[in-house]
């Protein structure tokens, strides 16, 4: 009965674009935090090459947090 | 003459209702920041007063959804729309004295479905495509993705900065949940403003204003709508941030930033195909998600089960409001004497009810202060 009423595309879209969206962006704030700890605590101990690398991976993951949610917001208005 | 009158009173009774919503969901929205103090309450509420208010222009499947494709808007009459509008903030009152977490999103479709059903009967709810296919299923399926997606959100979140010295970390994860909290009210004014955009079109398209052919949300329902949502949940419902906040289970920055994140996730994806989805089933879901992703014994799922318990009700109940306000409101006629002699019910109902809970508030403030 429930096969005949449910629109399954939307319903497993709703559930692939959740998980991915949902964990894809926590992933990449997990590994911004890592990046700027670790930069920060390289840079204290000297190692430089090191602390701009983790730099460098932070703000990286801090972009794509960014990026996600803008282009998430964008395909929402232009529904 | 009459119709105007009674669609002025619906369009009124859907802003209270609005409001009522805002109001009765502040906590799913801002709980989890104030539980981590990532936010002051303060400054959590009118936050995600203002993001409500942008997140209701930002798309409107949903209330094409609520306006088509649960009752059919041809089939209904004004009076219906009107007493289901009472159920729901009826029964968002009575959960709200009490302290209940329940769903405004079940309480509207339910008070609405109950009063048609009286009014038009059954061929006039479509119970298929609409209520099963995209009310129940959705619902049933969104809090379990949202426990789903918090908990290894969580998860992954412990593996990557687990090692890391705690100070940066909550920190850093204080800072996300400023931007999870903001997607979160975003979410929650897509969806939930939208619920009320779409009940004033249905009435405006029973009463003939809007052709069925030629369905659009005009301009004002978007702006009057968004404006009701935000000053609710300003004005914000703080018995029930307590029990969302703290009762559920104490948390840490990562836990509340990975259960906001993905209670946004979920709403925004369903608001996206036009899912009514309850936001405070969804946020509740990932709450308790990020919560026994870390311990199960962290949950405390006696309150959880009372949540569920008041979800299941919210339908059946507000829809026996519904149903009951309708043929109240008949007793009166099909003119406009009933839609004022009930709303003017209601609001004497509802300030008793907040002069109540006031003088209780008063009464065990110093008690709870110093506990």
């Amino acid at each position: 009965m429930i096969a005949g009423v449910v629109d399954f595309t939307d319903l497993v879209n709703v559930i692939w674009v959740s998980l991915v969206s949902g964990i894809g962006v926590t992933f990449a704030f997990g590994v911004a935090i890592l990046g700027g700890t670790r930069a920060v605590d390289s840079s204290r101990a000297g190692r430089i090459v090191q602390a701009a690398a983790f730099g460098v991976l932070g703000s990286l993951a801090m972009l794509t947090v960014v990026g996600s949610i803008v282009f998430g917001i964008v395909i929402l208005v232009n529904t | 003459m009459d119709a105007d009158v009674i669609v002025v009173i619906v369009v009124a009774t859907a802003l209270v209702f609005d409001f009522t919503n805002g109001f009765h969901d502040t906590a799913n929205v801002v709980a989890t920041s104030i539980s981590t103090r990532a936010m002051p309450p303060r400054i959590a509420v009118g936050y995600a007063a203002v993001l409500n208010f942008v997140g209701a222009f930002i798309s409107l499947q949903v209330a094409a959804t609520i306006a088509q494709d649960v009752v059919n808007p041809a089939a209904i009459g004004l009076l219906a729309v009107f007493a289901g509008l009472v159920g729901a903030i009826a029964w968002n009152l009575t959960t709200w004295y009490f302290g209940l977490p329940s769903s405004s999103s079940h309480a509207l479709i339910g008070g609405i479905v109950g009063a048609v059903l009286v009014a038009d009967g059954p061929s006039a709810v479509s119970f298929d495509e609409g209520i099963v296919g995209k009310v129940l299923v959705p619902g049933v399926v969104a809090p379990i993705l949202a426990f789903v997606v918090a908990g290894l959100a969580i998860l992954l979140l412990y593996r990557i900065v687990g090692r890391l010295r705690p100070g940066p970390v909550t920190g850093g994860f204080r800072f996300g949940q400023v931007i999870s909290g903001g997607l979160l009210a975003l979410a929650h004014g897509t969806n939930d403003a939208q619920k009320t955009m779409g009940v004033i079109t249905l009435a405006l398209v029973a009463n003939g204003t809007i052709s069925e052919s030629d369905f659009y949300v005009p301009d004002w329902v978007v702006v009057s709508a968004a404006t009701a949502i935000a000053l609710g949940t300003y004005v914000g419902g703080w018995r029930i941030i307590k029990t969302m906040g703290s009762r559920i289970h104490k948390m840490d920055t990562a836990q509340g930033f990975a259960a906001q994140g993905a209670g946004a996730a979920v709403i925004l994806a369903a608001s996206h195909v036009g899912y009514p989805l309850s936001t405070t089933q969804t946020i509740s879901g990932a709450v308790i998600g990020s919560g026994a992703a870390k311990r199960l014994s962290a949950v405390r799922w006696g309150v959880a089960g009372n949540i569920v318990v008041a979800w299941v009700l919210t339908l059946p109940a507000a829809a026996t409001i519904g149903a009951l306000t309708y043929g109240v409101t008949r007793l009166f006629g099909t003119g406009a004497a009933g839609p004022v002699i009930v709303s003017g019910l209601i609001l004497v109902g509802g300030t008793l009810l907040f002069v109540r809970r006031a003088q209780q508030q008063a009464l065990s403030g110093p008690a709870e202060a110093s506990g």
